[in-house]
């Protein structure tokens, strides 16, 4: 574990003097600086606080700090002429690995790795529609939710058209009614027969889509159905959907939008918060999630990869 | 004459088998972890005899044996000194202290011996006083109080031997009271103590036992206070620092009693500038350097580490107990860097403890000095810092602090920084579990981002950025803080 460099450091066996190290710059600027102010252009402004706190300090531990207990316990044995080899062997304190654990908040998972980590984020977390919270698994998907669910147009388009979409890739046909998608899922794409889903929602959608219901949960359930969710995470079990208790939300308006933006600012202690997603007045746009909101930069088109236009 | 490898011997006579001897020791240690919570850490040290080990071991069978042996002794006659050695025997089994010192007068007739003509008696004497002052009975060492005038008198006395079994003596005899170590001081043990070091410095097993005996009185309650003061100004200092050396024959020892002196005079924080202007900085980076060179190479001798964590402690809280720049002429050698770094990895598995505190000292000595941290970067020895970032219990904390002691420096040094690959470790502590380790990585990340543009992008490429958002869900508002913090400020936007 120890690279050669190390060991050549300690074997040339002469001072490596600090004096003939070249000592690099130190900026001028400090990171109080940071601390900066708005720009000016926002109405109301408020020094923005950096939450920042971390400055280079030496640390001095007196005699009896619980950081000294093993040393003392070691040196006490050695006194004792407990101590030996062989024992110390057994009894070394053990050594501990930090775990890795999923950010979003009420997801509690923990990883030995990060390569578990990734797993997980990019399977439950990376399609989250910004209006209900809810996690697709994919992007997809996560259209086809946010089209069923909070575009208003939706309903008025499907006494027009065929608008349900099949939710298996690939297969490009529509449907006139959610039932009948379903039906399309379970004959011909061999959908388990009863896929509507028993894990409730978190909340109903306030917009008219409850006549859409059917075809939601039929997102929903198919969902799990069709990728399969529940065998790639058995102990996640029972929803790919991940709730997120509703004050612990964060929708963050970025830059200068309004209203959100300006809350931002205010309670600098808390949280960022929006108006719940359900508090929001009638959406003058889609609920197609614009790109400030949300994850801050381009959102859904951000997690779909690079190329996607707005 | 004790040392450590006489354990083994010790672990072979009786019979106990290894694991009884590793049972009896896990359950010790646990005694020991509690006394230390009770602040009531304290231990005494036995010399074994070298005809100890060729004994089967005596067995007392009746209190009335110990007495008829001490009658014995009393009569006096020519087999006095055999009988005073049978008796001394007797009492390396606990159970007879308490008898012997009931015993009319006892303590009397062994202080007549030891003070007496008889060289055998005088030593057999001592003998069975350093027995008794091991004792684990608490009422046995206040017996041997009037002995230790006599103790202290030999302390300048020309055997060795001797002056060894008395040091010991009295460094058992410190910990059972707050009374006898009132009376040792008032006898002038500080004054004892530096003459004889002087006198004795040939004979390394002496210099051993007046470090011992120094760092017991240093433990005691209210050392602080009372006793550091006094061994400060007695002199004594010079002696220990010079102690600090390795000895290619005697070993450790010494060395190791003389450093836990002085963890516990820095620690008294009586008057750590006169340490300073004894060398005392120097002295023990020095050492911890020659220690760094043969742990690098694989050949440190056994036990090394009971002598590197008293140093280690030495160094780390001299170096916060001034502005580093004050410390600069003392810290020369920039191989201290390479030899702290080297502890920690070679101990992480079986001392984690004092890879962290390795860990500390780094910390100290990089939080206030852009020579150090130069040197770091210089010595390509962040990679090996990033090594330890996976292992907790204290040990990433430290680290990243390290880290960000660099990073803090400038943007000269977040340039060195990510050479060194840690934007891509970033990305990993940034997805542990560990409150504190992801707080801290967004610290560090500020100045890395702050830097430059070059590192803004960096970060971006390797998904930072979908990190940070990811972090803005996290139910720690400090965490989100942050996260937020640099998603606006550093980040560059994308067009609204």
């Amino acid at each position: 574990m120890l690279q050669p460099e190390l060991i050549q450091h300690l074997k040339c066996g002469h001072i490596i003097s600090i004096e003939t190290i070249p000592t690099l710059p130190v900026d001028s600027k400090s990171w109080q600086c940071r601390r900066l102010e708005q720009p000016s252009g926002d109405s109301g402004t408020e020094e923005a606080l950096s939450p920042f706190t971390f400055a280079p300090h030496g640390i001095h531990l007196s005699q009896e700090h619980e950081i000294f207990e093993d040393g003392d316990i070691h040196r006490h044995l050695y006194l004792q002429d407990l101590s030996s080899s062989t024992a110390d062997a057994d009894n070394s304190p053990k050594l501990s690995v930090s775990a890795f654990g999923c950010h979003i908040s009420g997801c509690n998972q923990v990883f030995s790795s990060v390569e578990e980590y990734e797993h997980h984020y990019n399977s439950l977390h990376r399609h989250v529609c910004c209006s209900c919270q809810r996690s697709l698994p994919s992007a997809r998907l996560l259209d086809i939710h946010i089209q069923e669910w909070h575009d208003p147009l939706f309903t008025i388009l499907t006494q027009k058209q065929d608008m349900f979409q099949c939710l298996v890739e690939g297969c490009e046909l529509k449907f006139k009614t959610g039932i009948q998608r379903k039906d399309h899922l379970i004959r011909i794409h061999k959908y388990p027969p009863d896929f509507r889903t028993k894990h409730m929602k978190i909340q109903q959608p306030t917009d008219r889509t409850m006549e859409v219901s059917d075809g939601v949960c039929v997102v929903e359930s198919a969902c799990e159905g069709a990728c399969n969710m529940a065998s790639i995470h058995p102990e996640e079990g029972e929803s790919m959907e991940v709730p997120l208790p509703p004050e612990e939300a964060i929708c963050l308006v970025t830059g200068a939008t309004s209203g959100p933006s300006e809350m931002n600012t205010e309670h600098p202690a808390g949280p960022p918060t929006v108006p719940h997603a359900t508090d929001q007045q009638k959406p003058r746009y889609s609920y197609r999630v614009p790109s400030s909101v949300c994850f801050g930069k381009g959102s859904v088109r951000g997690f779909r990869g690079q190329g996607r236009k707005k | 004459m004790w040392r450590l490898n006489k354990v083994r011997h010790k672990a072979g006579r009786r019979g106990c088998s290894l694991e009884e001897l590793k049972f009896k020791r896990r359950d010790h240690e646990k005694e020991l972890r509690q006394a230390r919570k009770d602040r009531q850490l304290v231990s005494k040290r036995l010399l074994l005899n070298e005809d100890d080990e060729v004994d089967s071991g005596m067995d007392i069978q009746s209190s009335d044996q110990v007495v008829e042996l001490f009658l014995k002794v009393l009569n006096g006659g020519e087999e006095r000194g055999d009988h005073l050695s049978t008796l001394r025997k007797a009492l390396r089994n606990p159970s007879t202290h308490l008898i012997l010192i009931k015993q009319e007068n006892s303590m009397h007739v062994l202080v007549g011996l030891l003070s007496g003509s008889n060289a055998q008696c005088r030593l057999e004497a001592v003998r069975c006083l350093h027995e008794l002052s091991h004792s684990p009975h608490p009422s046995v060492g206040p017996a041997c109080l009037p002995a230790t005038p006599y103790l202290l008198t030999y302390l300048s006395g020309q055997s060795a031997k001797f002056t060894e079994l008395c040091l010991y003596t009295l460094g058992n005899l410190c910990p059972d009271s707050d009374a006898i170590v009132e009376k040792l001081l008032a006898q002038g043990l500080i004054p004892a103590l530096a003459n004889c070091i002087q006198i004795q410095r040939s004979s390394l097993a002496v210099v051993e036992a007046v470090g011992f005996t120094l760092s017991q009185l240093l433990q005691a309650k209210h050392a602080a206070e009372k006793i550091s003061p006094l061994v400060l100004a007695s002199g004594l200092v010079p002696h220990l620092l010079s102690v600090l050396t390795v000895d290619p024959q005697f070993g450790l020892s010494p060395a190791i009693e003389c450093a836990w002196c002085l963890h516990y005079l820095i620690c008294s924080n009586v008057d750590n500038g006169a340490l300073l202007v004894q060398g005392a900085l120097s002295q023990c980076s020095a050492l911890l350097v020659t220690l760094g060179g043969a742990v690098a190479e694989g050949t440190q001798q056994e036990g090394i580490e009971l002598l590197i964590w008293p140093l280690l402690r030495c160094v780390g809280n001299l170096l916060s107990s001034r502005p580093l720049r004050e410390l600069e002429p003392q810290l020369r050698d920039a191989r201290l860097l390479a030899t702290l770094c080297t502890f920690t990895l070679v101990f992480l598995q079986t001392q984690p403890a004092l890879a962290r505190e390795s860990t500390w000292v780094l910390n100290n000595i990089t939080a206030d000095s852009s020579r150090f941290c130069s040197a770091l970067l210089f010595l390509n020895l962040v990679p090996s810092l990033i090594q330890m970032l996976p292992f907790s219990r204290g040990i990433n904390t430290m680290v990243l602090r390290i880290l960000g002691n660099v990073a803090h420096k400038g943007s000269e040094y977040c340039i060195q920084l990510v050479k060194a690959g840690l934007l891509p470790a970033l990305c990993a502590t940034l997805k542990m579990a560990d409150q504190e380790m992801v707080t801290l990585s967004l610290e560090v990340l500020l100045m890395m981002l702050s830097s430059s543009p070059q590192v803004v992008v960096e970060f971006v490429k390797q998904s930072g950025q979908s990190l940070l958002e990811a972090i803005q869900y996290n139910s720690e508002g400090e965490m989100r803080l942050r996260a937020t913090y640099l998603l606006e400020n550093n980040l560059t936007p994308t067009d609204p």
